[in-house]
């Protein structure tokens, strides 16, 4: 139980993956100017991870340890292509969104990250858990970016009209440079919220 | 160096984790191919129903049922063409069109009357084009500025305030706005040219 809230807390704020240990900023910054894109983003990154971590945990005594990375990328690789034709079959729309960041879910340094840093050395229920909580920590920043990105850009949340006519859209904030600014925000603000307890830190890239 | 042994395992281990995961993956692939091949077509028909100014909303039965009722599809030289017919006579036919937008290529479908002498809607189906800005091409207001719009021979798009000018621009968007007029009249000039040739 311990572990598990250990887990929780390094995953959204500790060791957050995109504010803490700077890994997905590649995607952060290309998919988080819609909501709705960030969430199914999200929500693919949290499955890809978890299932990943699961599958390098399950067969972790029985991978000989040199060749281990190249069985992490085809484990991972596997589940992204899952995710991509699953997105395809049944949201052609996000699909298109999307465009061709799903297919690089496989260089997201996240899961990587967490298959050589958690998955390899833990049992598989708690790395499932690691990677889901991960994936969390990676969503809730991408969805904090697109609802400011989305609001001052379109004047929308999630595809829904909220600001009113007058609101003249702020259209850098869609376009690439607004995700930089916004990301440097974010990992601004959460350096003076959550302060480095010492200068260890968790899985470094 | 590694003694043979270290070698021959890993090389299995790897094989036998490729091959399984190889065949979910191909299962997987083999098992919903229809069903994307399905939702490309639905994408096609309902552009195509949208050039041609007809319904082209509702569920993808009913897309299906509208599409082969009213729409035939001909091969002509390698390009295919939708007619649309009704009680046995030509209303429309639709052409799907590729040409360079401002940061890559755009594609789509332009309806014509079937005397080719108007335009009656212009569709994009793919581009790439900045969201917010040149992506609003994809917004109705302005796709919808393209219906029953007159050919004309050398430019039938023409950007307000110009002479003439028939199609409000994006405002910001000046470039992916030009590309998109640029495209759709030259398309017309080949397409003129075309089914001439291919006396349609």
């Amino acid at each position: 139980m311990n572990e598990i809230i250990r887990v929780f807390k390094a995953g959204i704020y500790k060791d957050n993956p995109v504010f803490r240990q700077i890994l997905g900023i590649c995607s952060s910054l290309a998919v988080t100017n819609f909501l709705a894109n960030s969430f199914v983003m999200g929500v693919g990154l949290m499955f890809v991870t978890a299932f990943s971590s699961l599958t390098v945990s399950v067969i972790r005594q029985f991978t000989p340890k040199h060749i281990r990375m190249m069985v992490q990328t085809l484990i991972i690789s596997a589940y992204v292509i899952i995710l991509d034709i699953f997105l395809k079959a049944y949201f052609p729309a996000m699909s298109k969104n999307l465009g061709p960041y799903v297919g690089l879910i496989i260089t997201n340094c996240i899961i990587m990250g967490r298959a050589e840093a958690f998955a390899q050395n833990n049992k598989p229920f708690i790395s499932f858990f690691d990677g889901l909580i991960m994936g969390l920590g990676y969503t809730l920043v991408l969805m904090s970016v697109a609802f400011v990105r989305e609001l001052l850009g379109f004047g929308s949340l999630f595809g829904i009209q909220v600001l009113g006519d007058n609101w003249v859209n702020w259209t850098l904030m869609i376009m690439p440079p607004g995700a930089f600014f916004m990301i440097g925000i974010v990992i601004w603000v959460t350096s003076k919220w959550f302060p480095k307890e010492e200068e260890k830190g968790g899985a470094k890239a | 160096m590694a003694s043979k042994k270290k070698i021959i395992a890993p090389v299995m281990f790897m094989l036998l984790i490729t091959i399984l995961y190889t065949s979910v993956l191909a299962f997987i692939n083999e098992s919903t191919k229809s069903i994307i091949n399905e939702q490309e077509q639905l994408r096609i028909k309902r552009s195509v129903l949208y050039v041609l100014n007809m319904e082209s909303t509702g569920s993808g039965d009913e897309i299906n049922q509208r599409f082969d009722e009213l729409i035939t599809v001909r091969d002509v030289n390698g390009t295919l063409v939708y007619k649309r017919l009704e009680n046995g006579v030509a209303t429309g036919y639709a052409l799907a069109y590729t040409g360079k937008g401002l940061w890559g290529s755009i594609s789509g479908y332009i309806g014509f009357s079937p005397d080719f002498s108007s335009v009656l809607g212009v569709d994009f189906v793919s581009h790439s084009e900045t969201p917010g800005l040149g992506g609003r091409i994809d917004e109705p207001w302005f796709k919808e500025q393209f219906r029953e719009i007159p050919v004309d021979d050398l430019e039938t798009i023409v950007i307000k305030p110009s002479d003439g000018g028939n199609i409000d621009g994006i405002t910001g968007a000046t470039l992916t706005t030009k590309a998109v007029v640029n495209i759709v009249n030259q398309f017309i000039i080949d397409t003129l040219a075309f089914a001439k040739e291919a006396n349609l």
